[in-house]
This record gives C-alpha cells, sequence and structure tokens, in this order.
C-alpha cells in the first residue's frame, strides 16, 4: 500500500478539474479502502487517481456515526448519503464542524454545501490536509 | 424572503463565532444553544414566521460575535477540567 500512496502524490499536479474528475470516477470502482489490496496493474491506475485514504473515511465514518447516535452495527459505507442516514441539513452542519475541528481545518461555506456523501467528506478534508502548510 | 441556505450560512457561521471563546463553558453552551434553537424553529412554514426567527438570529449573532471580542479580553488564567484529557 505505501508504494501505491506514493504515486498517488505525485499525480496531483495536473488539474484540478481532471484529477477532480477521476477522482469522481474511481471513488466507485477503488473497493473499500485499505481492506482489499488488490495488486492487479488494472486497479493501480485506477487508485492513482483515488484522493481519500482508507483511515481519513474511517474517522469520517465515527464523527458521523457518533454526531447521529446510530448503532455499531448500521452499514456504513463510504458512498452513505447523510439524508439517506437519517441526518438533515443542520446534523449535516453539525458534522462539518465537527470533521473541521477534528482535523484542523477550515470548509468553505460553499464546499460545505455540497457534501452529502462521506467519501466527499473525506475527499474535502484531504484535498484540504494537503494544502494547508505543514505545523 | 429567507432561503434555507441562508439559515443554514448563519447557523454555521455562529457555531464558527462561538469557538473562539477562550472559555470551555461558553464554547459548549454556545454550540448546544445554536444547534437548539435552530432546530426548535426548524419545521415552522409560515414564510413571516421564519423570517423572525431568522431576525432573532442574526441580532443574537451581532451580540455573539461581539461577546467573544470582549471575553477574548479576559481568558481564563487554568485550564478547564473538562478539556484535561482522561490518564
Amino acid at each position: 500500500m505505501a508504494s501505491l500512496s506514493t504515486t498517488s502524490l505525485s499525480f496531483k499536479a495536473p488539474s484540478t478539474r481532471i484529477s477532480q474528475v477521476l477522482r469522481k470516477g474511481s471513488s466507485f470502482q477503488s473497493v473499500t479502502f485499505g481492506r482489499f489490496t488488490s495488486s492487479t496493474s488494472k486497479s493501480l491506475r485506477l487508485q492513482i487517481s483515488c484522493a481519500a485514504k482508507a483511515e481519513t473515511v474511517q474517522k469520517v465514518s465515527d464523527i458521523v456515526k457518533e454526531q447521529l447516535a446510530l448503532t455499531a452495527d448500521t452499514p456504513l459505507t463510504a458512498e452513505s448519503k447523510f439524508t439517506a442516514l437519517g441526518a438533515d441539513s443542520l446534523d449535516t452542519v453539525e458534522i462539518v464542524m465537527a470533521l473541521e475541528e477534528k482535523f484542523n481545518i477550515s470548509v468553505e461555506e460553499s464546499d460545505a454545501q455540497n457534501i452529502t456523501t462521506i467519501q466527499e467528506a473525506a475527499d474535502l478534508i484531504e484535498d484540504l490536509v494537503q494544502k494547508k502548510p505543514a505545523a | 424572503m429567507v432561503s434555507r441556505s441562508e439559515v443554514l450560512s448563519l447557523c454555521r457561521a455562529m457555531l464558527r463565532a462561538g469557538r473562539q471563546y477562550p472559555h470551555y463553558n461558553l464554547r459548549e453552551y454556545t454550540k448546544r444553544r445554536t444547534l437548539d434553537g435552530f432546530r426548535m424553529n426548524k419545521n415552522l412554514t409560515d414564510q413571516s414566521k421564519v423570517n423572525e426567527a431568522y431576525a432573532e438570529a442574526k441580532a443574537q449573532f451581532v451580540v455573539l460575535e461581539r461577546s467573544v471580542k470582549f471575553h477574548s479580553l479576559y481568558p481564563p488564567k487554568t485550564k478547564n477540567i473538562m478539556e484535561v484529557k482522561l490518564q
């Protein structure tokens, strides 16, 4: 997994629009995040553009579970929409605030309104954590 | 006419402002109270009532910002017990 992550970093250079499209496309195909270490060359190409790490997604999921008071065995995938989990827009605001605090980032107003799934939140967090100068 | 996104923006702004208090109790209270306040009125349908509630929240927001500035002048001298990590 280590070698895959380094190659993914080197590909962040291309224009953000393209990498965003690639990211969106690959988020459906790169099957869960770290548990299945698929090592075929086909998935390698897709994972290069995959933005969110497994642990980020896990942390986001934990926060979502806590905020929405979900039981431990509710099925929670990266594609789960907040509304499907029983959150209304105020809950979403609260979740985004909690994520901001946890990861020590600042989410823009426009970005915050577009977060609907766990994967999107994780991608945005990764983005912001990288852009932030290392403390 | 107050839109949904304006209401959410105000909620977010208030939560952000409340985070700046150096005092644990004020931070927690602001977070709790703003969310409770917005949740209490979330099912309003009458637009005039919505506008009224929004205006009230806006006024409170102005007070909140002023209060944060003031309380930042007098930060607590010791760390609050609730902020100390359990060992």
